[in-house]
């Protein structure tokens, strides 16, 4: 098979990518509760550095790998604090 | 231009990852969107996260693997996906459990459809009912 259909099949793929963005991010804008909040920002992240690496194949740009690992990273660092915060209303020395 | 046998394979492979990824990716999103409670909504979290970034990344790393077009950088941008999906493996499911978890104790969330809680039980009848401290 032609790699130009692969890249076109995988280019199909990118705006059912940017839906779920959309569902994610309205669910982070109206959750009721902070976890809620939490849990979809944390999942609209892990999912956006996936789409940072498909960017970075299909256009060719290999700057972005790298931002997609310090973008994993850095939500981590957002769950643990959010959940260090939850539960002894403070955020640690 | 033709790319070898295991090359074409390799990015087959790795196209199909990524669609799937894709697709599972919406499926979480639409139940993240329609789920009623938290705890519910944990479930919606695992299938997003897990098959919606992990197996697109796992993907990409096979796909940049036989692509030639990628020149010098292609190794360079298989390795990097290949990192990415392994850290985000063992990141994502320590999170939400970390979150779960304070959510639970600091009843930020209530749990709603439950049967039996023997947890709360526990803390009311052992600890007198002190379970909002860690």
């Amino acid at each position: 098979m032609d790699e130009n259909v692969l890249l076109n099949m995988i280019l199909y793929a990118l705006p059912v990518y940017l839906l779920a963005f959309l569902l994610y991010v309205v669910r982070a804008v109206k959750g009721p509760t902070i976890p809620d909040m939490v849990l979809a920002v944390d999942a609209l992240s892990y999912d956006l550095a996936a789409f940072l690496a498909i960017l970075a194949v299909v256009f060719k740009i290999p700057i972005l790998i790298p931002v997609a690992i310090v973008l994993a990273l850095w939500i981590y660092a957002l769950d643990i604090y959010v959940a260090k915060y939850l539960e002894s209303k403070e955020m640690g020395e | 231009m033709e790319a070898n046998a295991l090359d074409q394979a390799l990015m087959v492979v790795g196209t199909v990852m990524i669609v799937w990824g894709a697709v599972s990716d919406l499926i979480g999103a639409l139940g993240m969107l329609r789920f009623p409670n938290f705890f519910v909504r944990l479930h919606a979290a695992t299938v997003g996260t897990i098959w919606g970034a992990f197996v697109p990344l796992i993907g990409v790393s096979l796909f940049a693997a036989g692509y030639e077009g990628l020149g010098f950088y292609r190794w360079f941008m298989a390795g990097g996906a290949l990192v990415t999906a392994f850290l985000l493996l063992l990141l994502a499911p320590v999170g939400s459990h970390a979150l779960a978890r304070a959510a639970y104790r600091s009843r930020a969330a209530e749990v709603k459809p439950k049967v039996v809680d023997f947890l709360e039980e526990f803390v009311k009848k052992v600890m007198g009912g002190e379970n909002d401290r860690a």
